[in-house]
């Protein structure tokens, strides 16, 4: 096998270079180099949102690990109406939804730890300074409580939140996934929001 | 409804927090070397039956899930579910009390073939006098229907029946 050396642009013929159709079509044939390039790819997103969503590592690794493996067993079924990480999305979030409702109110945290720009955060820094209600909280107790308010809310409007305040995704992408009409969309965040901010209460500057 | 109220920027902000939740360092290094040695194991080839159920009918799933979130319309669906199966067998044996029985009708028509006959309550059916002439049996419909107790006739009536004879062949 020959490297380019002056070269550092990834072999055009790898996984790692290939279009999201591509591979898919490749894991479809059980290509398995062509799916772990596509895990690779999705795996920080979906690993979060559902770990947003259990508040708990050890369920978020095992759903994520659940929900892939569940992908490549459905990828048959895979018509390409919508992108690949969209159908992805919305094996995550069912399985999610699934677990949240059997382990219903018996949870437990088990959180990740905040990394270390969270402290250069000048809007998280704002609501931990002397300006605020909460300045003697630590961002660590922030945290824990809110992940406990969140734990709070139904699998429909957690899962809402997260999408949108947290994933950063739109309006018509969480319709998408969660297969339901933008209005719902709307209307379970803003009442998921308002939910929020009643328990925060203490720890918003309203 | 507007969702960008002033009043929920400080929890937007608040939930800014958790993009900074991060797993444990190393954590993504070997997680897809992971999943592809579970599906190499073969856990990829197997769904559950309701997994694969979620895949071909979704709506069946919602459906179930609404008995699921309330347990009461168990109750009424089952009741309703006995109510339509009681009222189909009512209508069932009511029809059947009222249907005359099917009788078939022998005729000679053709070599080996057979086709039965649903006659009506006032019209019994009659057995064909007649084999046909290669030794065959077909029924067919008799158009002079008579009544059933003549069907076969008095014996010595038809070439059917003929008497038996005991007498030693020479």
């Amino acid at each position: 096998m020959t490297m380019a050396a002056s070269d550092n642009s990834p072999d055009p013929n790898s996984p790692a270079a290939m279009l999201e159709m591509d591979l898919v079509k490749l894991a479809r044939r059980g290509d398995l180099k062509a799916y772990d390039e596509l895990v690779k790819r999705y795996q920080e997103r979906i690993y979060a949102t559902i770990y947003h969503m259990t508040s708990n590592h050890e369920d978020a690794n095992d759903l994520a690990q659940e929900s892939f493996i569940k992908a490549f067993s459905a990828l048959k079924s895979f018509k390409g109406g919508s992108t690949f990480y969209t159908w992805l999305y919305r094996i995550a979030v069912n399985k999610t939804i699934n677990f949240l409702k059997q382990r219903k109110n018996k949870y437990h945290l088990s959180l990740n730890d905040i990394d270390f720009n969270a402290e250069h955060d000048p809007d998280l820094m704002a609501l931990i300074s002397d300006k605020t209600p909460i300045r003697d909280v630590a961002l660590s107790e922030l945290q824990k409580k809110l992940n406990e308010a969140l734990l709070k809310l139904s699998e429909p409007h957690r899962m809402v939140v997260v999408l949108h305040d947290v994933q950063g995704m739109s309006h018509d992408e969480i319709a998408d996934v969660m297969d339901c009409n933008i209005g719902t969309v709307r209307s379970r965040l803003f009442y998921a929001r308002q939910q929020m901010q009643g328990q925060l209460a203490d720890y918003l500057k309203v | 409804m507007n969702e960008s109220e002033p009043n929920f920027d400080e929890l937007k902000k608040l939930l800014k927090l958790k993009r900074h939740e991060i797993p444990p360092p190393g954590f993504f290094n070997h997680f897809s070397d992971e999943i592809v040695a579970r599906i190499r194991a073969g856990e990829g080839s197997g769904s559950t039956f309701l997994e694969r159920l979620h895949d071909h009918a979704p709506w069946l799933v919602n459906f179930l899930r609404v008995f699921e979130a309330r347990p009461g319309v168990i109750g009424g669906f089952a009741t309703g579910l006995c109510l339509v199966l009681l009222f189909g067998v009512v209508i069932a044996e009511h029809s059947e009390t009222g249907s005359p029985m099917l009788v078939p009708a022998v005729a000679g028509n053709g070599a080996g073939s057979m086709a039965a006959t649903v006659p009506t309550a006032s019209a019994p059916v009659q057995f064909a006098s007649a084999l046909p002439s290669d030794g065959g049996i077909a029924i067919s419909t008799n158009a002079s229907l008579q009544p059933v107790a003549s069907a076969f006739g008095q014996p010595g009536d038809s070439s059917l029946f003929q008497p038996a004879s005991f007498t030693p062949a020479h």
